[in-house]
């Protein structure tokens, strides 16, 4: 069992389902780490987006308000933090604004990028989980520290009801390691 | 089937939340309408009831006119949510943040296409957030890949008290397929204008 080959298992299985759609940049071509784990989701379920992170987290949150389960993909932190707007005043404040009227589902892949062999930098390589973890009330936050933890952690972002939306946090640097 | 207003019937229930807030009723901040009954009961004509209706602070006419009820909606006022009106059956959603809806909405007119939904988005925002970049993203990529999000743009000239001239210096120019219309606030932002000790 390897981090990587996990990681599309998982997103094949997910892939499998009616109901989910796969956005980001790099989701439908290719370009970065989670792009290579996308290869046996059916290419009509991935939809490219241009670079606008914060839209792009709040498309998903509208995706899910009309039954979608969107996996939305950001692959680097540094650059996920780029929608804090729509996922911490929007997605995590849903569910309470609304009474739980409205429950939108969203899975959201977010990697921490790799620092070896080589490291890209202080903008290309941050872990913010932390501060996710002091920020967000409702999302539930999962790290993918083992391969075994991948498939179920998936598993329950999709098969969850009790109307939360998922943040799963993976590392590059696992992806050659473990 | 849809309950229709009059401009005075608009006006009576905004009055109605005027007087609830001034008595100290409403332990939240209010955004009233006036002076937009008409032009708004012209617009939702043309909304259907099974489209998503996407709002922002000053949401009440927009609430009432797409069929949330207006006992309901009182009622959330009165217990200081009159910033995040909610509803399903009618699907209307308000935000508290300015352009916090858009991409929202954006995310709906997407499903909606992938769906073959004949139903549309309708997102009301002001002035000064039609200025901000992420409307020109969100409306770049409703008209590239031909999304059924229709924006209308409320003009006052204002974001809080701040015109918006003044702000920008100059305005854009409203781009082609958004309604546009404009209008002279009668209430200040929030509030009724008058003291309220709580």
């Amino acid at each position: 069992m390897k981090y990587r080959d996990e990681l599309i298992r998982a997103m094949e299985w997910l892939g499998e389902k009616p109901n989910t759609v796969f956005t980001g940049q790099a989701i439908a071509l290719s370009g970065h780490a989670i792009s290579g784990t996308m290869v046996k989701v059916p290419s009509e379920k991935r939809i490219e987006l241009p670079v606008l992170e914060e839209t792009q987290l709040g498309m998903a949150t509208g995706l899910a308000l009309e039954g979608f389960v969107p996996i939305t993909c950001y692959p680097r932190f540094d650059f996920f933090i780029l929608s804090m707007n729509q996922l911490v005043n929007h997605l995590d404040k849903m569910r309470e604004m609304t009474e739980n009227k409205m429950q939108p589902k969203v899975i959201i892949r977010v990697a921490v990028g790799s620092k070896k062999p080589f490291s890209a930098g202080p903008q290309h390589t941050q872990d913010h989980t932390e501060a996710m973890k002091l920020m967000l009330t409702d999302i539930d936050i999962v790290t993918l520290n083992k391969p075994e933890d991948i498939f179920p952690a998936f598993e329950k972002a999709y098969e969850r009801t009790d109307g939360k939306s998922t943040l799963i946090i993976e590392y590059a640097d696992y992806y050659g390691t473990k | 089937m849809r309950k229709s207003y009059t401009v005075q019937e608009l006006i009576d229930f905004e009055t109605r939340v005027k007087e609830a807030y001034e008595v100290g009723q409403i332990k939240g901040p209010v955004h009233l309408s006036r002076n937009n009954e008409l032009k708004l009961i012209e617009l939702f004509q043309r909304i259907n009831e099974s489209d998503w209706v996407f709002s922002a602070w000053r949401n009440h006419y927009h609430a009432l006119l797409h069929g949330v009820d207006p006992e309901y909606l009182f009622k959330t006022i009165s217990e200081g949510k009159s910033m995040g009106t909610n509803n399903i059956e009618p699907n209307f959603y308000a935000s508290s943040i300015v352009g916090g809806i858009i991409p929202i909405a954006l995310g709906v007119a997407q499903a909606l296409k992938l769906k073959n939904s004949p139903n549309k988005v309708w997102c009301f925002i002001g002035d000064m957030t039609m200025e901000t970049g992420g409307f020109w993203e969100a409306y770049k990529y409703s008209r590239n890949f031909n999304l059924p999000l229709q924006f209308v743009v409320e003009d006052n000239n204002l974001s809080v008290h701040t015109p918006t001239t003044t702000a920008w210096n100059k305005r854009m120019k409203v781009p082609e397929g958004v309604i546009y219309y404009d209008y002279e606030m009668h209430y200040p932002h929030h509030g009724t204008g008058n003291w309220v000790n709580f």
